[in-house]
């Protein structure tokens, strides 16, 4: 007898009838992805002077092509680079590695072209310029609408200087 | 939870992973997580735990049962459908949600769902359903329709500071291919079925977690803003990737690396 009355008292006080919208966690996300987008894929005309074989551009481009962010290196960046951004927070880097292999790669990935030997397979011959890999770092959309790239320029997540040295880094000879 | 039925499923889960490995090479230091892992899971522990909890703050499986007004043998199958549009919560909700209400109802302050003790009662809660197929239903109402499609915009759509897309790593055409030395999953059906085998263990984290949680990892990682537990377009997303899973079988927890 007991246990009927416990159980019909459990089902009777079940969902139906109840209003749990208020006592479960509904946090609004709406928001938080709206700032987190960015513009429409956008084409950019490298600045004058981008593509150089200054040594200490090149270092810079070759270190935020390896590196992921300021947090997870040892040592000193390069001269011109921070570890830091403004706020104290570690600067992310390109992480390019993540997906390309190239000279001197550790665990590079191969979810993107391999970039060993750019200068001569592809630049000498005339099938890319330099303005083509600086756009395509900058936004690859523009040439590729599916690309599984990331955005570089247009995300705001570096800037024209910084594209143009990761550019000097990839056409070098190495 | 028969211990009997768990080891079973972990030394099922191993033996796959262990083939896996042969395509592409485990390193040692995840060998040697996998096979700590037979002779000790603290997943089960955390699972066992997940039970008391559930008994201690929602009456067990037939508290459950109730909560959801079906009988405790069609418990499993109700819960292979979750995430599901709940009236009396206005909304789709995610399993833990529903946990959330169950504890209210009881006269408890619901856990947090970002909290250890909720991914436990969870995983414990979801394990119920061991052996049976993920059966949700994303044309059951308007409401569900709504949070797939929402949760397929969430997937697809490239944001954050290197505008990437879930689908940017996760896409048939790039599942393989290797990203830093971790080669990428598929994450649907046809692939590790995520829905399936979430709440998971992560040996390189060493706890339990849920598959929103897990979906915070990528989105902390790939820069993508992580979006709030809980969120409508949270619930989209698992309601996406679990529609993606269906008719796979569940298993939890799952072991992760
Ligand atoms: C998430 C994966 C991923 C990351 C990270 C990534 N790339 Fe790429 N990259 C690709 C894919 C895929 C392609 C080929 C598709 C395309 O061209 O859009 C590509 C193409 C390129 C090309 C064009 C090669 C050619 O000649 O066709 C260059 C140059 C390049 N990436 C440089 C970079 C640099 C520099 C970074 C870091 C800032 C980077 N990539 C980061 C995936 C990635
Ligand atoms: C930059 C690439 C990248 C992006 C973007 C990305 N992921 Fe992942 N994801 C990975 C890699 C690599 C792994 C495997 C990591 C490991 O094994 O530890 C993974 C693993 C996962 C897993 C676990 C798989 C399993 O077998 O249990 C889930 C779930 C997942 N991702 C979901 C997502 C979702 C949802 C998004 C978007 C919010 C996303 N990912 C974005 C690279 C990515």
């Amino acid at each position: 007898m007991k246990k009927t009355v416990m159980m019909s008292l459990l089902v009777g006080a079940s969902l139906f009838a109840a209003d749990y919208s208020s006592v479960i966690e509904t946090p609004n996300a709406s928001k938080i992805i709206e700032k987190d987008l960015m513009g429409p894929p956008t084409k950019f005309t490298m600045p004058a002077n981008c593509v150089t074989t200054d040594a200490d551009a090149i270092a810079r481009g070759s270190f935020i092509f390896h590196n992921l962010n300021g947090g997870k290196t040892k040592g000193d960046a390069p001269k011109g680079l921070a570890k830091n951004n403004a706020d104290g927070k570690p600067k992310q880097y390109g992480n390019c590695v993540a997906c390309h292999n190239i000279e001197g790669a550790v665990g590079g990935g191969n979810i993107g072209p391999d970039l060993t030997g750019y200068k001569d397979m592809f630049v000498a011959t005339g099938v890319r310029d330099n303005q083509f890999v600086y756009q395509k770092i900058a936004d690859p959309r523009v040439d590729n609408k599916d690309t599984h790239m990331t955005v570089n320029l247009t995300t705001k997540l570096f800037n024209e200087r910084e594209i143009c040295d990761m550019t000097s880094y990839i056409v070098s000879p190495k | 939870m028969k211990i009997g039925t768990k080891i079973v499923l972990s030394l099922a889960l191993l033996s796959s992973f262990s083939f896996a490995g042969e395509q592409f090479a485990m390193s040692d230091a995840d060998r040697a997580m996998y096979s700590e892992m037979l002779e000790n899971n603290p997943a089960d522990m955390m699972v066992a735990n997940g039970e008391e909890l559930l008994a201690k703050y929602g009456g067990g499986e037939a508290g459950l049962a109730a909560f959801f007004n079906v009988s405790e043998e069609k418990l499993p199958a109700y819960i292979a459908g979750f995430p599901r549009y709940l009236p009396e919560f206005k909304q789709v909700v995610a399993l833990d949600q529903a946990l959330q209400g169950l504890m209210s109802k009881n006269g408890h302050k619901p856990f947090k769902l970002k909290s250890s003790d909720m991914y436990d009662m969870s995983a414990y809660a979801k394990s119920l359903a061991n052996g049976q197929k993920i059966n949700i239903d994303v044309n059951a109402n308007k409401q569900m329709k709504a949070a797939r499609a929402m949760g397929e915009e969430v997937y697809m759509t490239k944001r954050g500071g290197r505008g990437l897309a879930c689908n940017s790593c996760h896409s048939p055409d790039v599942v393989g291919s290797i990203l830093r030395t971790q080669p990428l999953p598929a994450i649907d059906g046809k692939g590790n079925a995520v829905a399936a085998n979430w709440p998971a263990y992560r040996m390189t984290k060493s706890n339990m977690t849920t598959l929103a949680v897990r979906f915070q990892g990528c989105m902390n990682n790939a820069l993508l803003a992580v979006i709030p537990l809980g969120s409508k377009e949270m619930v989209a997303l698992e309601v996406y990737l679990t529609n993606e899973a269906k008719g796979s079988e569940i298993s939890i927890p799952g072991l992760k690396r």
